[in-house]
């Protein structure tokens, strides 16, 4: 479903050129739950953008559902980022002047799916992350994994086929973090395909294979023997 | 689509009210002073249409300039022989001022014949207008306008009572209806007397006479005119001696003026529009900047280029519509005040309010534009990194 190959991106920062990412592959199957590890500066941040055509690459191919990437233009790439990837970010990114129902309810307007639909759309999401009861909410009447909770319910609005989570526990505490990641796991096992990008291998290990990046290329892509499939 | 780019707008503007209203004055302030200015000029020249109307739209004015001054009676006579004239009647006027209980009272008294009263389109309230005897007869008798009464009799009848014009007394013998304000003076404080009469108590052609003429009806004025000018042209040395225009010509001539100023005072008030205009630009980009990490979550979520433009784009235009709409209010409130504390009604016409409200959405449109296309252009990735 997502195939990478040779991928480079280069930035030009003042006069030195990032290589951000310098010729990378890798195939990712539907259904597959996978981590994307690395440090700071190894080009995993710019492989979440690029994987979630936020951005364009610079060489190489990236094939999504067997489709030429390189080759939409800005509203089909609105269109994919709107149907067929789901994006949960690090720090949320919920609008903090909508509720939590609205928040879940932006990608469904984009999507022009009709007023009434989108509402229940969104409740039964909210329901199934375990926020039925607090849908009114606005952003900051909600807890750290409240919000992350709907940014899942919000990620999976339209029913995309891939969940790209940025550090989703970055902001969380253990506890709270586990729980989101019990969420992904639970979600990956309805068959949805999940990539985690984080830099803590702890994190990565609820993961079946991990992708380690280093320095713009490909350290290790490795099953997770001990994910509790 | 437009509900929901409506609804985020309409969020966005009501959750920073102040400064909502804030951008929009200078739209507020446009729109209600090229509003009660442009209501202001219609009804001044609704209100001047009126009055010349009143007094008969196939009239005729004729004067003659010095040393002439003054039409012969058998010109006079020629002229209503040869064009189609209904009546006839010269007119001079002199102000004579009272001293009622101490106060000064300025009355005009207007020499005429005894066709003014329907030359003028006059109507008696009691009493007679001047005769034909009148002018013949040395016995002075006059005629007042409606406020006369109260001036200077103390409300009594004025009918029968004297009044003493430069030492001579003067029988009333009648009362003119009330007439209203027109360019030169106060209608009803007029009081009519014979022409001759008048000529000689202010000694002779002191004060220029006109001629007041109709024509026998509304459609043959243009002709009455062109035969009175021949007549005169073959009378008189030179055509600059005369003057002869018809009320629609004064009509025509004064709706070109107050249709001018009207539209200049409007053109400077809309200057205030512009600047508005350009006052919302600069906000909707400071909001544009503020914004730029929810348009990079909106992008990110699936918002085409198109999406964002039309919030932003919306958001500017509701910001000016609510500016017009206040700006219509406030000039609702300053037509009422004049009205109200003037003789002269200002009405807002309805062409007026869909202009201003066109002109507010059109400020939104022009000045949205640029900030809401710089939004649309974001790139998802930098928007979502901003701070």
């Amino acid at each position: 479903m997502i195939s990478i190959s040779n991928v480079t991106k280069h930035y030009l920062m003042g006069d030195v050129l990032v290589k951000a990412l310098d010729g990378i592959s890798f195939d990712i199957a539907e259904g597959e739950f996978v981590a994307i590890v690395g440090p700071s500066g190894s080009g995993k941040s710019t492989l979440m953008n690029i994987l979630g055509c936020l951005d364009i690459v610079t060489e190489g191919v990236y094939k999504l559902n067997q489709k030429m990437i390189k080759e939409y233009d800005e509203n089909d790439l609105a269109e994919i980022r709107n149907t067929s990837i789901g994006f949960v970010f690090q720090q949320f990114n919920l609008l903090p002047s909508f509720s939590a129902l609205e928040n879940v309810m932006i990608p469904l307007t984009y999507a022009r799916i009709h007023r009434k639909e989108r509402e229940n759309k969104a409740k039964a999401l909210l329901t199934q992350v375990g926020l039925g009861d607090r849908m009114y909410h606005k952003p900051t009447e909600l807890s750290g994994g409240q919000q992350q909770r709907v940014s899942i319910a919000r990620a999976l609005a339209n029913d995309p086929n891939i969940i790209l989570a940025d550090e989703p526990t970055g902001a969380l505490d253990s506890k709270t973090g586990q729980e989101v990641l019990a969420l992904l796991t639970q979600l990956n096992k309805q068959g949805k395909t999940i990539i985690i990008i984080t830099h803590d291998m702890a994190i990565a290990q609820y993961a079946k294979r991990i992708i380690r990046l280093k320095d713009g290329l490909i350290e290790s892509d490795t099953r997770n023997e001990e994910s509790d499939v | 689509m437009f509900k929901e780019y409506f609804s985020i707008a309409w969020r966005s503007v009501t959750s920073h009210k102040v400064r909502a209203l804030l951008t929009t004055l200078g739209v507020v302030i446009g729109v209600s002073s090229v509003i009660l200015l442009l209501s202001l000029g219609n009804s001044a020249k609704a209100e001047a249409e009126k009055q010349i109307r009143s007094i008969g739209s196939n009239l005729i004015y004729v004067t003659v300039s010095d040393p002439i001054g003054v039409l012969p009676t058998i010109w006079l006579d020629e002229i209503k022989d040869s064009a189609k004239i209904a009546y006839y009647s010269p007119m001079v006027q002199r102000p004579v001022n009272y001293d009622v209980n101490g106060t000064n009272v300025e009355v005009t008294i207007s020499g005429v014949n005894e066709d003014y009263d329907y030359v003028s389109s006059l109507t008696m309230t009691s009493g007679r207008f001047l005769s034909s005897l009148d002018m013949k007869s040395n016995y002075p008798v006059a005629v007042v306008g409606s406020k006369i009464a109260d001036s200077l009799f103390g409300g009594a009848d004025p009918i029968g009572q004297i009044l003493v014009i430069n030492g001579v007394p003067f029988e009333i013998v009648g009362e003119v209806a009330a007439r209203g304000q027109s360019f030169s003076g106060d209608n009803d404080m007029l009081v009519y007397i014979s022409y001759d009469y008048a000529l000689n108590l202010f000694s002779g052609r002191a004060f220029m006479t006109s001629y007041y003429i109709t024509s026998t009806s509304e459609s043959t004025v243009n002709t009455t005119l062109a035969k009175v000018s021949t007549y005169l042209d073959s009378v008189l040395p030179s055509s600059s001696l005369y003057r002869a225009f018809s009320q629609s010509q004064i009509l025509g001539i004064m709706d070109t003026l107050m249709s001018l100023l009207t539209s200049l005072l409007a053109g400077i008030a809309s200057i205030s529009l512009l600047v508005g205009g350009i006052g919302i630009m600069n906000i909707m980009l400071v909001t544009v900047r503020e914004r730029t990490r929810e348009i990079g979550i909106r992008k990110a979520l699936g918002a085409k280029r198109s999406q964002i433009l039309f919030q932003f784009l919306i958001e500017a235009v509701i910001i000016t519509l609510l500016g017009g709409l206040i700006g219509l209010g406030i000039a609702y409130i300053g037509a009422f005040l004049i009205s109200v504390l003037s003789s002269f009604t200002v009405t807002i016409g309805l062409d007026t309010v869909a202009l201003a409200l066109l002109f507010s959405i059109s400020i939104g449109l022009i000045f949205g534009i640029y900030p809401a296309n710089k939004a649309s252009q974001l790139e998802p990735v930098e928007a979502l990194r901003y701070e």
